[in-house]
């Protein structure tokens, strides 16, 4: 069985942001950068499916500048047989079709069973590149898994929906498939495998968008304007309670 | 010369850290309340992540890393808890060590690689009531009775005692020789008859760490245990707490870490006069100062490290770093609970468990006296 994790390396949601010169993006110095909480989900499900069959093969792909092999350090530490670079300085202003097109590029003839990747990058969080990869090559999708089962070729899904309710969904490999958040808790890497992972293969590969030229571009990127101060509720207490259960039910999704 | 950590490194210390928050950090008061040692999460666990033979070869069931990465492993370890901290450099530093390095292949099969694995816990038995600082002071008697050796005598304050199974102890093998000469080292395990454990310490700081009190009564050990040639006690001593310096330096850097962490923290949101307190000049000199101590005492320490690894001397970088390490968690500590103010002095804040904790680290392995006088005669020899 094969099996293909496609990770991105993005900035700890800690840190502190700021725009960059043209104004388009964050300016990417003086962060600290971690695997796409997603795609962490990606691999460690990748990692236990391969416990489950055995027979598996883990390809763990990330574009980006060099300091992306970090992350694909952690993938192969966490159970990833081989790795797979990219070598892109200038992923982070690739529109998500580019991106897939790059992956499809890679994946396509080599006949991955199942290509495990994050919901949405933490970043751009366009939630596209898996579903065009799906896309390129011609196989199906489904996203924002929650809950995950394979045996023999078949595969069965849980995908979470607005509003806290899920779908079930079966079908059959080759298939993409896009993971949330509660799919599975990801493994502390080892010491022992954090040692081995730098013996383990990584093929390092030039950028190639197979003609797939712009066809979006950001033209501004902003802090959102500062709020005024929240809204004050006046009155007696048993209205005040209305009050504020009547909002919590029309602006969030606190009370359903 | 770099100064950036490898990716096996970095990666580490992500581990480590994502560990020690998740896990670790959460009962770090509620153990130092109770004075509760929780072997699953302060020992277990750490085997089981790989963390309890890091600088040992594979063949002997550690991982194969540098001392770097143990130093990063100790220190992360000990930003949130100065407990777990000293389990795991008391075990590797002072038992596993002196075995890796002074062990028969036949001892590192038996000892050191359940210890590595973390399938046992280590201990070292050196101080005793009137030997501390002066180690050739050791009274413990170590007697030849056929191809055994009987020990009596008792040995204190030890890291780990009661809970590990296998102990490094030091004992005088020859009374007629001069003092240093005459101690031999031993490997004892748990449950060997004439072996039982005294009082149990209650300490000020690291209270969720066992110190106990080692008690031998005619305990008659194998002949095969011996550690190190008969008569060389005193060296295995010196150079496994070479090593342990290492650890108890990354010890105190983590909790000046944690404390200069919290302390920041906490002066950007408290707010006197209308305005964050970290915006005042004066704190936020204080802030500055020791943020450099800490990066001064961390590349001391990476330092040492770094020549353990390459096998280049390291006594004297240790205690240049476990001397500076220290006495700066003190300090730090000590200003992180003032900028707490009021709280800081409350068990609220884990600032003073970080102050009390820090104590320690300037006393044990070699107290700051030694170091100096360690560094003081490398210098004028």
């Amino acid at each position: 069985m094969k099996i293909l994790i496609c990770i991105k390396q993005v900035p700890d949601m800690e840190s502190k942001f700021k725009i960059n010169g043209e104004g388009t993006w964050y300016d990417q110095a003086d962060l600290a950068w971690r695997m796409n909480e997603y795609d962490e989900y990606a691999v460690e499900q990748a990692v236990r499916l391969k416990e489950q069959v055995k027979d598996a093969d883990l390809t763990v792909l990330c574009i980006g500048p060099d300091q992306v092999t970090e992350p694909i350090k952690k993938a192969l530490a966490m159970g990833c047989d081989r790795g797979v670079h990219i070598a892109d300085p200038d992923s982070s202003k690739r529109e998500p079709i580019a991106i897939a097109a790059m992956i499809a590029g890679f994946a396509k003839e080599k006949n991955f069973d199942i290509i495990f990747t994050g919901m949405q990058s933490q970043d751009r969080g366009s939630a596209q590149v898996g579903v065009m990869v799906a896309e390129f090559l011609g196989i199906s999708a489904v996203t924002t898994i929650v809950d995950f089962a394979y045996d023999n070729g078949a595969i069965q899904v849980k995908r979470e929906l607005e509003g806290g309710s899920k779908a079930l969904v079966t079908g059959t490999t080759p298939v993409v498939l896009t993971c949330q958040l509660g799919l599975n808790t990801p493994r502390y890497p080892t010491l022992p495998n954090i040692m081995k992972a730098k013996k383990k293969e990584l093929l390092v590969l030039a950028p190639d968008t197979g003609g797939m030229g712009a066809r979006q571009e950001t033209a501004a990127c902003y802090f959102p304007e500062k709020k005024g101060g929240g809204l004050v509720l006046e009155g007696e207490i048993p209205e005040l309670a209305d009050k504020l259960i009547q909002l919590l039910k029309e602006k969030t999704s606190v009370l359903a | 010369m770099y100064f950036e950590l490898t990716e096996e490194q970095k990666l580490i210390r992500d581990m480590v850290r994502s560990f020690a928050e998740t896990e670790v950090a959460p009962s770090a008061a509620e153990r130092d309340e109770t004075e509760h040692f929780d072997r699953a999460l302060m020992f277990d666990r750490l085997g089981e992540l790989g963390l309890t033979g890091i600088v040992f070869p594979e063949e002997y069931g550690g991982a194969g890393a540098d001392y770097i990465s143990y130093a990063i492993a100790v220190e992360e370890l000990s930003r949130v808890c100065g407990s777990t901290g000293v389990t795991l450099s008391a075990h590797l530093s002072l038992c596993a060590n002196p075995i890796y390095i002074f062990g028969t292949e036949a001892q590192k099969q038996k000892f050191l690689t359940p210890l590595a694995k973390g399938e046992k816990i280590g201990a070292f038995g050196l101080t005793e009531p009137s030997a501390g600082s002066d180690a050739g002071g050791t009274k413990t008697t170590a007697t030849r009775d056929g191809n055994d050796w009987i020990l009596n005598g008792s040995k204190i304050f030890i890291t780990n005692g009661g809970e590990a199974e296998i102990y490094v102890v030091l004992a005088r093998s020859d009374k007629s020789a001069q003092k240093h000469k005459g101690i031999s080292a031993f490997i004892v395990e748990k449950g060997t008859p004439g072996f039982s454990f005294g009082k149990k310490e209650k300490k000020m700081g690291i209270r969720s760490s066992p110190t106990m009190e080692l008690v031998f009564e005619n305990c008659r050990i194998p002949g095969e245990n011996l550690l190190g040639k008969e008569g060389e006690g005193f060296k295995v001593a010196m150079k496994t707490l070479d090593g342990g310096r290492i650890g108890i330096a990354a010890q105190a850097l983590g909790i000046a870490q944690g404390a200069f962490e919290a302390a920041l923290a906490y002066t950007k949101e408290r707010e006197q006069f209308n305005a964050p307190i970290a915006s005042f000049q004066g704190v936020s000199f204080q802030l500055a100062d020791m943020a450099t101590q800490i990066e001064a005492a961390r590349l001391l320490i990476y330092k040492a490290a770094y020549r353990a690894s390459a096998g280049l001397p390291y006594s004297l970088d240790s205690a240049l770093a476990k001397l500076f390490a220290s006495e700066t968690a003190m300090k730090v500590t000590t200003q992180a609970v003032q900028l707490h103010g009021g709280y800081g002095y409350t068990r609220e804040f884990p600032v003073e468990r970080m102050m009390r904790d820090a104590k320690i680290t300037e006393i044990y392995e070699g107290t700051s006296e030694v170091q100096r006088v360690v560094i003081g005669a490398a210098l004028t020899k």
